[in-house]
């Protein structure tokens, strides 16, 4: 461009070139002061949102947990709502089942989601078929998707419970007793994240190259052999993906323990996540601090794994 | 010969087996939906649910149903989340796109840093917001609106970075031709890149609407007036109040609020399954 317009100036006025390029330069300057304002109108409407709906609620936040208040009354208590939430039992328990259903959920569906995408893969009909149904459940609502295993997991009308029963198994109680209620949330939450866990290998499992494994059938290697030497090494970086986000995403639980157990995750807060526990505190006993102090802790929790999330994405570029 | 015939043999073998697998489990995923649709069928089911499970209900009848619908509460909280998903999607698509742009095509003093901050906020979730954001609103006299649940979609880190990279492939040569013909920046993004944003455009649609569509801890939290629930806020108080009695009516309920997503779903499965591979957010 630039060539072309100093050849278009040769052409038409040969001497004064260097005024006309003074003048040229100036228009330039001008012009790019005018585009740098025109870019900051483009930004002007989402970075007023992170002021109002980023930043300054979170450090709102950051303040309000050193404050003992009901939303009206404030009074500063120092690391006192800090040092409540870190000595209270219910938190603790919280952090524990948001912890042991996050775990369960990584660790089920992402081995199981990668094996049923490779053999969805490697279907030579009805692949399209397959992916939207096993996708179909991530796409409802997990609102609705808790309310119908409520039936589901039913101690006596349930269909789990009468699967069981037929195969002789013994059938527990699921959502009414505490010691099983996490592995119906276990359950569901598997049911739910499937679908997203097979489309994410899928896409990447169609991006490993086909000469690794037209090379390995070559030097004879099995079926079972170029799973085990060629896709899941491959995989890798999508397992550190899936196993961050699915982390991240377990640690902020809410919807579906509040549907089933309510704001303190009955029975007996067995399923009460750190989620519930905020809800519960900051909107149904109104102590803002508290909560607050709460959800910076569940924030750093977070953080540090975002960041150990980052680490190992890293690694893997 | 005879060797690779056998083997193809056994490969049609194996194929089937891994066919019938997948169709197996695929029932077994499909079985809450089905039997959902089932019990909801069922005029038997509402006392207690009919045990043994069974497929087809003894007296099939659309009582359950046409309670769903007397109501009139599920059909105001499906207007009520139109309402609120579209203009969110709105707001949300048209500020990340603006954002995106100017990320991917501009030149100006803080691009790097602006850009930066952007990206922190993907890692700020919404509980450590909730209070604060509940406060904000309050003061402004907004709760029981449904503002509070469109405004804080102006900002959506996901969406500016999703576009940035989207115009990032466009060449720039576009810009400079428009430049030389004495076109402004807005004018640039309006008539040269806007219309060629249409592929990440619908991406940015489906995504914006799955998370609001979705939206429930931050409505359960600003929205008390019965009047103005969402459909999953609609969902939960029913479900918190009749815990698992009324199964017929739940299972009604359940249908009639799913299958409007379904039916999109299958409508529009290749453009949603690719908008979610390619952002790796969890559609929830």
């Amino acid at each position: 461009m630039e060539n072309n317009s100093i050849d278009a100036e040769r052409n038409t006025s040969p001497t004064p070139v260097s005024v006309n390029a003074i003048t040229n330069a100036k228009v330039k300057k001008k012009n790019k002061r005018n585009s740098q304002w025109a870019w900051y109108i483009f930004l002007l409407p989402s970075f007023l949102g992170i002021i109002l709906f980023m930043a300054y609620p979170v450090i709102e936040s950051l303040r309000l947990s050193f404050y003992k208040s009901n939303g009206t009354i404030e009074t500063f208590t120092g690391l006192d709502n800090f040092r409540n939430v870190l000595t209270s039992r219910p938190f603790w328990n919280s952090v524990w089942n948001t912890f042991f259903i996050g775990i369960f959920q990584v660790i089920i569906t992402i081995p199981l989601g990668f094996i049923f995408a490779t053999l969805i893969n490697s279907v030579t009909r009805g692949k399209n078929f397959f992916k939207v149904i096993y996708f179909l459940p991530n796409v409802t609502s997990i609102v609705a998707a808790a309310m119908i295993f409520q039936f589901v997991f039913h101690p006596e009308m349930g269909i789990v419970n009468f699967v069981l029963d037929t195969f002789g198994f013994p059938t527990p109680g699921w959502f009414s007793d505490p010691s099983t209620s996490k592995w119906g949330i276990i359950l569901l939450a598997v049911w739910h994240w499937i679908g997203f866990v097979i489309i994410i290998c899928l896409a990447n499992l169609q991006a490993i190259p086909t000469e690794m494994y037209e090379a390995a059938k070559i030097d004879g290697a099995s079926g079972i052999q170029q799973w085990l030497f060629i896709t899941i090494p491959n995989m890798t970086g999508t397992f550190a993906f899936l196993l961050i986000t699915g982390w991240i995403g377990a640690l902020q639980r809410f919807n579906e323990v509040y549907v089933i157990g309510g704001p303190n995750g009955s029975p007996a807060r067995s399923i009460q996540t750190m989620g519930a526990f905020i809800y519960e505190r900051g909107f149904t006993g109104f102590e803002f601090g508290i909560a607050s102090a709460a959800t910076y802790v569940m924030f750093i929790i977070i953080l540090i794994f975002t960041f150990i999330n980052l680490k190992v994405s890293k690694i893997k570029i | 010969m005879n060797n690779s015939i056998s083997m193809k043999k056994s490969e049609r073998i194996t194929s089937t087996i891994k066919f019938l697998f997948l169709l197996i489990f695929g029932i077994v995923l499909m079985m809450p939906f089905i039997w959902m649709v089932s019990v909801g069928f069922d005029r038997e089911a509402n006392i207690s649910m009919p045990f043994p499970p069974r497929l087809i209900p003894e007296s099939i009848s659309s009582f359950n149903y046409g309670i769903v619908f007397e109501n009139g509460r599920l059909l105001q909280s499906y207007i009520n989340s139109g309402i609120v998903t579209v203009s969110s999607v709105i707001l949300g698509v048209s500020s990340s796109l603006l954002a995106g742009y100017a990320f991917s095509k501009g030149k100006f003093k803080g691009k790097k840093i602006l850009f930066l901050i952007v990206l922190c906020t993907l890692m700020i979730p919404m509980e450590p917001r909730l209070i604060p954001l509940y406060k904000l609103f309050n003061s402004v006299g907004l709760l029981n609106t449904f503002w509070p649940l469109i405004l804080p979609h102006l900002i959506s880190g996901m969406l500016i970075f999703l576009c940035k990279q989207f115009f990032d492939q466009l060449p720039d040569t576009l810009r400079e031709a428009a430049q030389i013909d004495g076109a402004g920046e807005f004018k640039i993004f309006f008539r040269v890149y806007l219309p060629l944003a249409g592929p990440i455009a619908a991406t940015m649609v489906i995504l914006a609407f799955i998370w609001s569509w979705n939206d429930f801890l931050w409505p359960l939290v600003v929205l008390n007036n019965l009047d103005l629930h969402t459909v999953p806020l609609y969902l939960a108080s029913f479900s918190l109040e009749n815990g698992s009695s009324l199964g017929g009516l739940t299972m009604a309920l359940a249908t009639v609020s799913i299958l409007p997503i379904i039916i999109v779903y299958l409508f529009l499965q290749r453009y949603i399954i690719q908008s979610i591979a390619l952002s790796g957010v969890k559609g929830e």
